[in-house]
C-alpha cells in the first residue's frame, strides 16, 4: 500500500530578504504531512505565512531551507512533476481579461492535456455547478469580482489532478456559490483528491476540513483534526444568554470570571470561558442580577479556540 | 510540444479578439517603409553607395524595416507579461504543467507566425510598389532570420518585463532602449561614413548584426566573414537572452 503523503513539509523555511530592509521569516521551520484524499485547512491571521506555503507547494516560490514534497515529488528538484499533480486557485483574482469564459475553460483544459470534446463536456458540467452557463460568452473583463472568482474556482474542477490548492477560494462569493463550492470540494475529496485550502472563514474550515493547521508568524501553533485542535482549548465553553436588560454592572460582573471573549448584541451576550464551571458560575451570578430569558451552553467554536491560541501565542503541537 | 501548442492556442485566442491590433501589427512595418523610406529615398535623390554598390534608399531600408519588425513584435509580446501579471493570470500559468522555457517558447511562436506574415507583406510591397529587386530564392532564409530575430529580442525584452515591476518604468526603459538601439545601429543608415565612435558602438549592437545579415540576404552587400561573425554573435545573444529570461521569470514571482 502506498503510504506517501500527498503533502510533506520538513523544517521548511522561507525568508524574504530585500536590500536595506530587515529580512522577513515568512515560514519558520514548518513540518507537517497531509494524507492523500483528505481536506486540509491552513488557518492563521493575515501575514501568518499561509500563502507563502501555498506558493512554495505550487512551485511559484523556492524555499530558503528545508524541503517540501507534493505526491512524493520535491518542489525544488522536480517542479514540473509537482505541477503535473496539482491545480491551483491563487489568492489573486486570476482571469483572462480578453477571453470569454468558454475560451478560458478551453485554454485551461488544453494546458492540462484534455481533448476538445472532453473540455466541452466538463465545461458544461462545471458551468452548471457554478452557475456560469449564462456567462459563457462574456469576456473576463466584463465579469464582476464574484463571477471572476467563480470562473477561477470552476476551472479547477474541470480537471482531475490529485491535489487541489484553494487559497481563499470563496472570497467574494455569495452564499449560494459558497455552498456550491463547499459541496464540490467535499465531492472531489470523496473521489480521492487531496484538497489544501486556506481560509479566514473558520466556520467553513470547521465544516469542510478533516484536519487543520493553525499558523502564526510562520510557525505552527496547532495541528490535527478539527476536534483535536478544538481540544487544545481544553474545556472551553461558549455561554449564550438572552437577558431582560444588559447593564454595565452585568458586564463588570462577567469580567470578574476572566472570560476569553464577550460579544454583546442588544440583550444577547455570547461569552466564551475556560471551562463549564465558569460558564455555570456566570449564569448563576447573572441570574441574581437580571432575568435570564434564554441560555445555551455549548463547546467553544473553532474560532474561539483560534483566537485563544493566537492570543496566547502558545505552541500546542 | 503539446504544452507549447497550448500557449500558442492561448495567444491565438487572445489576439483574434483584437482584430484592429492585428491589422496594425501587419501594417506598421509597411507604413514605415512607405512613409519614412520613400521620403528619404526622394531626399537622397541619386540613391546611395553601400559596399561599392549603388542602391536606392528603399532597397537599403528594407532590411532595416524587417529588423524593426522583429524588435517591435518582440516588444508587444513582452509587454503582454505586464497585462498577464496585473490580471494575476501569469502566476496561474506558472502553476500549469509546463516548463518556464516551454512557456516562453509558446509565447513567441505565435508572434513568429505574425512576423512571417508581416515580412512577406513588406517584402512583396517593396518589390511591387517601390521597385526593390528581391532575391526570391533567398526569402526562406530571410524568414528564418526574422523568426530568430523576433525570438531573440523577445527573450531580451522579457528580461526587463520580468525584472521591472512598474509599468511606467518599463515603458521608460524600453523607450530609451528603442531609441539607443535603433539609432546606434545600421538600421537607418550605412555605417561606413559615420564617426568612428558611433560606428564602434553600432557594431556592438545586436540590432546591427541582425540588420546586416538581412541586408546581406536581400541586397548581397557586406563581407561574408563579417556577416557570419555577426550571425554567430546574434545566435549567442539569442541563447543568452533565453537563459537569462527563464531565470528572470522565476525571479518575478
Amino acid at each position: 500500500m502506498d503510504t506517501t503523503p500527498a503533502i510533506e513539509l520538513n523544517a521548511l523555511v522561507k525568508v524574504f530578504a530585500k536590500r536595506n530592509q530587515r529580512a522577513i521569516r515568512a515560514v519558520d521551520g514548518l513540518s507537517f504531512q497531509v494524507p492523500k484524499g483528505s481536506i486540509f485547512g491552513l488557518l492563521g491571521p493575515n501575514g501568518a505565512g499561509k500563502t507563502t506555503i501555498i506558493r512554495i507547494l505550487t512551485t511559484l516560490l523556492t524555499p530558503s531551507a528545508g524541503e517540501a514534497r507534493v505526491m512524493g515529488y520535491d518542489v525544488v528538484q522536480n517542479p514540473l512533476a509537482v505541477r503535473r499533480q496539482i491545480c491551483v486557485v491563487l489568492q489573486e483574482n486570476a482571469i483572462e481579461l480578453h477571453l470569454s469564459v468558454q475560451n478560458s475553460f478551453r485554454v485551461f483544459g488544453r494546458f492540462h492535456g484534455l481533448s476538445r470534446d472532453e473540455i466541452q463536456r466538463r465545461a458544461d458540467r462545471v458551468s452548471e455547478l457554478f452557475g456560469l452557463s449564462e456567462y459563457l460568452n462574456e469576456k473576463g473583463m466584463d465579469l464582476s469580482g464574484g463571477l471572476k472568482r467563480r470562473v477561477q474556482v470552476a476551472k479547477t474542477f474541470l480537471i482531475d489532478k490529485p491535489v487541489v490548492f484553494l487559497d481563499e477560494a470563496t472570497t467574494g462569493m455569495d452564499t449560494f456559490n459558497k455552498r456550491a463550492t463547499i459541496q464540490a470540494i467535499k465531492e472531489e475529496s470523496l473521489k480521492g483528491r487531496t484538497i489544501v485550502l486556506t481560509t479566514h472563514v473558520l466556520d467553513e474550515a470547521e465544516v469542510l476540513c478533516d484536519s487543520i493547521a493553525i499558523m502564526n508568524h510562520g510557525k505552527l501553533v496547532a495541528q490535527g483534526s478539527v476536534d483535536s485542535v478544538k481540544a487544545y482549548g481544553l474545556r472551553m465553553m461558549s455561554l449564550s444568554m438572552s437577558l431582560a436588560t444588559v447593564s454595565p454592572s452585568t458586564l463588570d460582573l462577567i469580567q470578574t470570571y476572566q472570560p476569553i471573549r464577550i460579544d454583546v448584541k442588544n440583550t444577547t451576550l455570547d461569552v466564551t470561558v475556560k471551562d463549564d464551571t465558569a460558564a455555570l458560575a456566570i449564569l448563576a451570578a447573572v441570574r441574581q442580577q437580571t432575568e435570564v430569558r434564554h441560555f445555551e451552553i455549548t463547546t467553544a467554536s473553532l474560532e474561539d479556540v483560534f483566537v485563544q491560541l493566537l492570543d496566547k501565542k502558545v505552541s500546542a503541537t | 510540444m503539446r504544452e507549447i501548442m497550448a500557449v500558442v492556442y492561448r495567444e491565438y485566442l487572445v489576439r483574434i479578439t483584437g482584430l484592429t491590433w492585428m491589422f496594425f501589427d501587419l501594417a506598421v512595418p509597411l507604413l514605415y517603409l512607405l512613409m519614412f523610406g520613400v521620403a528619404f529615398d526622394r531626399a537622397l535623390g541619386q540613391g546611395m553607395n553601400v559596399g561599392g554598390q549603388a542602391i536606392s534608399y528603399n532597397a537599403f531600408f528594407l532590411a532595416g524595416v524587417l529588423s524593426m519588425t522583429c524588435f517591435g513584435n518582440a516588444l508587444n509580446t513582452s509587454y503582454g507579461f505586464f497585462i498577464d501579471r496585473d490580471n494575476g493570470i501569469l502566476f496561474e500559468f506558472l502553476t500549469y504543467p509546463i516548463t518556464r522555457g516551454q512557456f516562453l517558447l509558446g509565447k513567441i511562436l505565435f508572434q513568429c507566425v505574425m512576423t512571417v506574415l508581416q515580412s512577406m507583406l513588406t517584402i512583396s510591397v517593396s518589390a511591387l510598389l517601390l521597385g526593390v529587386s528581391v532575391p526570391w530564392h533567398l526569402i526562406p532564409f530571410v524568414l528564418a532570420a526574422m523568426i530568430v530575430g523576433t525570438a531573440a529580442w523577445f527573450f531580451f525584452l522579457s528580461i526587463f518585463a520580468f525584472l521591472i515591476r512598474r509599468n511606467d518604468t518599463f515603458n521608460m526603459v524600453i523607450n530609451v532602449l528603442y531609441f539607443v538601439l535603433m539609432f546606434l545601429s545600421s538600421v537607418f543608415y550605412p555605417l561606413d561614413k559615420v564617426p568612428t565612435w558611433l560606428r564602434t558602438v553600432a557594431m556592438a549592437n545586436p540590432l546591427s548584426w541582425h540588420a546586416d545579415f538581412l541586408r546581406f540576404l536581400t541586397l548581397g552587400v557586406g563581407d561574408l566573414h563579417s556577416i557570419l561573425m555577426e550571425a554567430a554573435g546574434f545566435l549567442l545573444f539569442l541563447f543568452a537572452s533565453f537563459w537569462i529570461a527563464i531565470r528572470a521569470l522565476q525571479k518575478t514571482l
